[in-house]
């Protein structure tokens, strides 16, 4: 079991820190979790929890339950536990601050998990939100180089809505700015919803009657919708459609051919690297020396932070087995009703 | 419910038209909801049309076109099979906030069952699983709604609470029951439900068959209810309004059967369901068939034009009639029925006349519930997927169509076809603004707009008769 725990840590060290680093298990990383009502949060911490376990530190946690006031008690209990580092998934970036604060004060280390609050002395990691948007119109332009582009954005009150339009916007801007892509339908979905997104395009193909050759959806949820709003008109598969999330019922949507795309943020791989990233903090290392930290100052007050960000994986049918691989999809899920020979990771 | 117009004595200073409207016991109030449906049917087509000129509709648009209106019908049907149900809540005083997240329960667990359970179990598409389904989506919504029920009435909690609870409560047990996975696909046959494909619409012929048979039931039931009115020697309709009532009864439904019939198959459709029937595709046809819209000299057609085929009535708005006619039939002509309506005009004296209001609140929510079910399966089959966010919202809906319908919140007073006029209104609203490309924010406005506009005219109304 020792021997073991060894080389599991060596193999973490050479992963995240410095070579000049010194070792010293017996480090205690806490996470304040704002909420476990979504599965993915389970996901992250079994990731987080397996590679602290793993270094011989000791790992806890306490759960917000979906209340800024219950974080800030949470983090006060946790700072009074004399813990290493603390990564904090802020249930609220603005209310958070004063308690990001206190851990400052208290010399220990800040690491904003997933969501931003904009504190310069705290390291921030997630996913690239905005490359999302940038994938998405990249795989679509692969396959539809022109056209008459539909765009499903999400909830207006979202901010991750724009971003997301904007990546997209990057790619597309040179096609579209040529006459080579028009932008025939462009709608917010209320609250992400799929029926919404089906209504939504419903609407787009009666008044364009059918004249469109890529949807843009922003998310799984929405491309279900859009899916079936194209089978009604036997569109399905002939008009790709665009998604995030690796939604299970997306991906095997990817196998079948109806969806082109899923962008998948594997929440196993943001645990790793920021478990390893607490890791290096609580060990003394320098932010800026870890693997991957760059300066981010994309947030709404524009404070420039040290950031990690993760590129997403895009699915689509020539590799749905990383995702099978990953343990985030059984191969009966991802492959159910698709035809032999099809995709290659379903035989 | 009853019109108490009929044999009451008449106003000396009648102008000609509301003579004309006395005569034909119409209800102005359902007369002027349709009016509105038309003007914002009309707006829609020519706003639509100047948008994007040369869509076909009747003024130009894309809006009054058999297709956007075929749509508009089965975007209607999930509201509209609720909002039946709500009515009778209304009219009991009470409230159903949770019907939004029960259809979630009732799609997801559904949904798990079909997909999950049933379909590794017995096979894929196994006709066990759709049936199973199907009584297990009704099943499940009644049980749900006898338990809100009883807490009303027996726990005494008001039903505002009760249903509230059930509002935040549900949408948890929905996440729960699938871990917060979107299930999908649903099952072949159960799909049929959402009213998707060839085979989830009855076909013209039906649909002819269908719109006669109904045509001759309004006869029928004009003659019968004339019979009925001489034999107990009340005043009866002039024979022209007889008459004039059974032709724009039979027009209506004559109309409505066209215009589904008008609907033709998606080109891409069509060429897959002639390539499974083996139907020959017409010469000329197989070529053009790449790409969807072609031109015939200036007209856009159907790239499919040799190869047609009507879609009729599809089966979720079948479902949505044949629930709006038994939900008719129970509030007007059972004792259930005038109980409620009895018991929401003055509780006490129900109560006092020896009607069981706590088993008839019972009841009424059990109704609700089984009513969510079924609209739990339309939403979950037109979807493909059964998923927590499905239903979120859609209380607000429902109860905003029953009260533009004409139900009082007051309780004691409202209409089935009315409040499925409210639903087909509001969805008139959605889908029209949607067509324009109009962002959803002033969609919201617009809504939230016309249901406080529908109850202030309604008042005004109400106070002008009265």
């Amino acid at each position: 079991m020792k021997f073991k725990t060894l080389t599991l840590l060596a193999g973490a060290l050479v992963m995240s820190i410095a070579p000049t680093a010194v070792l010293a298990a017996g480090k205690t990383i806490a996470v304040s979790w704002k909420t476990f009502q979504e599965e993915r949060w389970k996901i992250d911490e079994a990731a987080i929890k397996a590679v602290v376990e793993a270094a011989g530190d000791t790992y806890v946690s306490t759960d917000a339950q979906g209340s800024a006031q219950k974080q800030a008690a949470d983090i006060e209990a946790l700072i009074g536990q004399n813990v290493d580092v603390i990564l904090v998934v802020a249930y609220d970036s603005d209310a958070i601050l004063p308690s990001i604060q206190k851990i400052n004060d208290a010399g220990i280390k800040a690491i904003a998990y997933d969501v931003q609050f904009e504190d310069p002395n705290a390291l921030y990691i997630t996913f690239d939100n905005v490359g999302v948007g940038r994938i998405m119109a990249q795989e679509m332009l692969k396959v539809k180089p022109e056209g008459r582009y539909a765009f499903i954005k999400g909830d207006k009150g979202d901010p991750n809505a724009t971003f997301l339009f904007q990546g997209m916007m990057e790619v597309l801007k040179a096609n579209i700015d040529g006459g080579k892509i028009q932008n025939v339908c462009e709608t917010f979905t209320d609250g992400w919803k799929p029926d919404n997104a089906q209504k939504n395009m419903e609407q787009c193909l009666t008044s364009t009657n059918n004249g469109v050759d890529a949807v843009l959806s922003e998310n799984d949820g929405m491309a279900s919708g859009v899916v079936a709003a194209l089978d009604a008109q036997g569109l399905a598969g002939t008009v790709p459609v665009t998604g995030q999330d690796g939604d299970l019922a997306a991906i095997n949507r990817v196998a079948l051919g109806t969806q082109l795309v899923s962008v998948w943020k594997n929440s196993t791989d943001l645990g790793t690297v920021a478990a390893n990233a607490a890791i290096a903090l609580a060990d003394g290392a320098d932010p800026t020396s870890i693997e991957g930290v760059a300066k981010f100052n994309g947030g709404a007050k524009g404070v420039e932070m040290n950031s990690i960000l993760l590129a997403p994986t895009p699915i689509t049918k020539d590799n749905i087995q990383v995702a099978i691989d990953a343990g985030h999809i059984t191969k009966e899920q991802a492959c159910a009703g698709v035809a032999a020979g099809a995709v290659p990771a379903c035989g | 419910m009853t019109n108490t117009t009929i044999g009451g004595p008449a106003a000396a200073n009648e102008n000609a038209v509301q003579r004309f409207i006395r005569a034909l016991e119409l209800d102005t109030r359902m007369l002027g909801m349709l009016v509105a449906l038309v003007v914002i049917w009309v707006g829609f087509d020519i706003a639509s049309g100047v948008m994007r000129p040369g869509s076909g509709g009747l003024f130009g648009g894309s809006f009054l076109t058999p297709r956007n209106l075929w749509i508009l019908l089965v975007q209607t049907t999930v509201i509209a099979v609720m909002t039946t149900g709500m009515v009778l809540v209304i009219v009991l005083r009470q409230i159903d906030l949770s019907v939004g997240s029960m259809l979630s329960v009732v799609a997801v667990a559904t949904g798990v069952l079909q997909v999950f359970e049933l379909g590794p179990m017995l096979g894929v598409g196994h006709p066990v699983i759709w049936l199973a389904a199907v009584v297990f989506a009704i099943a499940l919504g009644s049980a749900i709604g006898f338990v809100n029920g009883v807490l009303i009435a027996y726990g005494q909690i008001p039903s505002f609470i009760v249903t509230l609870g059930g509002l935040i409560a549900f949408s948890g047990t929905a996440f729960l029951i699938a871990s917060g996975v979107t299930v999908a696909p649903m099952d072949k046959t159960f799909k049929l439900f959402g009213g998707n494909g060839p085979a989830a619409s009855i076909g013209p012929i039906w649909s002819w068959v269908l719109g006669a048979a109904v045509c001759v039931m309004i006869v029928i039931m004009i003659v019968m209810s004339r019979r009925r009115r001489i034999h107990f020697k009340f005043a009866t309709k002039p024979i022209w309004a007889e008459f004039l009532t059974g032709i724009v009864g039979c027009a209506a439904v004559l109309g409505i059967t066209a215009v589904v019939n008008a609907y033709p198959y998606p080109p891409r459709v069509a060429e897959r369901f002639a390539l499974d029937n083996g139907i020959p595709i017409p010469p000329g046809v197989e070529d053009r068939a790449g790409t969807d819209i072609c031109m015939a000299g200036e007209k856009v057609v159907s790239c499919l034009d040799g190869l047609s085929f009507a879609t009729g009535y599809p089966i979720p708005v079948l479902i949505t009639l044949a629930v709006a006619v038994t939900m008719t039939f129970i509030a007007r002509r059972t004792r259930f029925g005038r109980y409620v309506f009895a018991t929401g005009g003055n509780p006490e004296a129900a109560e006092l006349a020896g009607v069981n209001t706590k088993w008839l609140t019972v009841k009424v929510f059990t109704l609700m519930g089984a009513l969510v079910g079924i609209s739990a399966i339309i939403a979950s089959a037109r979807l493909d997927a059964a998923t927590t966010a499905l239903g979120t919202l859609n209380e607000l809906y429902v109860i905003a169509a029953a009260v533009i319908g004409g139900t009082s919140l007051a309780g004691g007073i409202g209409t089935i076809y009315g409040a499925i006029a409210g639903a087909l209104l509001m969805q008139s609203l959605q889908s029209g603004m949607a067509l324009l490309n109009v962002d959803s924010a002033y969609t919201n406005i617009l809504v939230g707009g016309v249901l406080v506009l529908a109850v202030f005219v309604d008042q005004l109304y109400r106070r002008r008769v009265n």
